[in-house]
């Protein structure tokens, strides 16, 4: 998956209209709620093999850290 | 009153006959659009000319129990062609009385796959919000009311019918928040097609009021699709003149 393929597939996983890009505040998407962010887990587990924890998700601030978390 | 406008599409699956049909034609009298999705195009047709607005009936030929996964996109695909939906009908389904001792695994998985798994990913294509009109939108599976009370015969039918009804109560409390509600109608026996004569005779003296026609569970599917059930969510809605 390249980084354009990952926006595309975090715009499926939040299933939001809005158009991401790597600086998208998560905090700033209607979306992003308690849901949103297991469906990220398990995005990231299927696809990457990565294991994240919620306490992951504290620390993440924008799209861009969830790709860097799936190593893009 | 219930009224709907011809720019508030609704998504009927089963709709060449039956329950499906039913609930197909009575949204389109109250005014809706509808994307009338079956397997036979010419029972399709057939349905469509018993509407009383046959150019607000649009037809799509699928097999729903063919590339589940798929479903999601299927129904965004729709979206493309027609534009976003108000409401989602699951009505297509199998019936089948068997006992235990003759269940085959591979006829199960078959029977799970239109009357679990399909509405379970058309019900996750319309839920996305980008496939429907927001707040108001609403989905209704038939189940049925073997889902809940069943009787002997029934392990495929009442197993697929009962994980439905508990799957759309938690899809239902998952959408609440975002004001898109999800029930289920649950009939018990019907005068349709899908009634064989085995279950007929499984019926005989048990329903006071007779055996049901699908118009009686196409108004309520109607009704719980309308803004006339705007606060009714994660419901299911038994009909059988009393029968259980």
């Amino acid at each position: 998956m390249n980084k354009e393929e990952f926006l595309t597939n975090m715009q499926d996983v939040l299933q939001t209209e809005e158009d991401l890009n790597y600086e998208t505040v998560l905090e700033d998407l209607d979306e992003w709620d308690s849901l949103s962010v297991m469906a990220t887990m398990a995005f990231l587990e299927k696809n990457f093999n990565i294991k994240t924890t919620m306490k992951d998700y504290k620390e993440m601030k924008t799209i861009g850290d969830i790709a860097k978390k799936a190593g893009l | 009153m219930i009224q709907f406008t011809k720019e508030q599409r609704f998504i009927v699956t089963g709709a060449s006959s039956g329950i499906g049909e039913a609930v197909a034609l009575r949204l389109n009298e109250l005014g809706a659009s509808v994307i009338a999705i079956a397997r036979n195009e010419e029972r399709l047709l057939g349905m469509k000319t018993k509407s009383k607005h046959p150019e607000n009936i649009y037809i799509e030929i699928k097999d729903l129990a063919e590339n589940i996964e798929q479903l999601p996109s299927y129904v965004k695909e729709l979206k493309d062609k027609y534009g976003k939906f108000q409401g989602l009908a699951n009505c297509a389904g199998v019936g089948r009385i068997l006992p235990l001792k003759s269940i085959d695994f591979t006829e199960m998985q078959k029977l799970f796959n239109i009357n679990y798994f399909s509405p379970v990913f058309m019900t996750k294509g319309f839920t996305d919000k980008r496939n429907n009109n927001g707040k108001g939108s609403s989905v209704v599976c038939i189940a049925s009311s073997g889902g809940v009370h069943c009787d002997p015969g029934m392990t495929e039918y009442a197993g697929s019918k009962g994980a439905l009804i508990a799957t759309m109560q938690a899809i239902a409390r998952e959408l609440a928040p975002s004001y898109i509600r999800v029930n289920c109608v649950s009939p018990s026996l019907i005068s349709t097609n899908m009634a064989d004569e085995i279950s007929r005779s499984f019926a005989e003296g048990k329903y006071p009021m007779g055996i049901g026609k699908p118009q009686y569970v196409a108004n309520t599917v109607v009704f719980l699709l309308s803004k006339q059930a705007e606060w009714i969510t994660a419901q299911n809605y038994i009909i059988d003149c009393g029968a259980i």
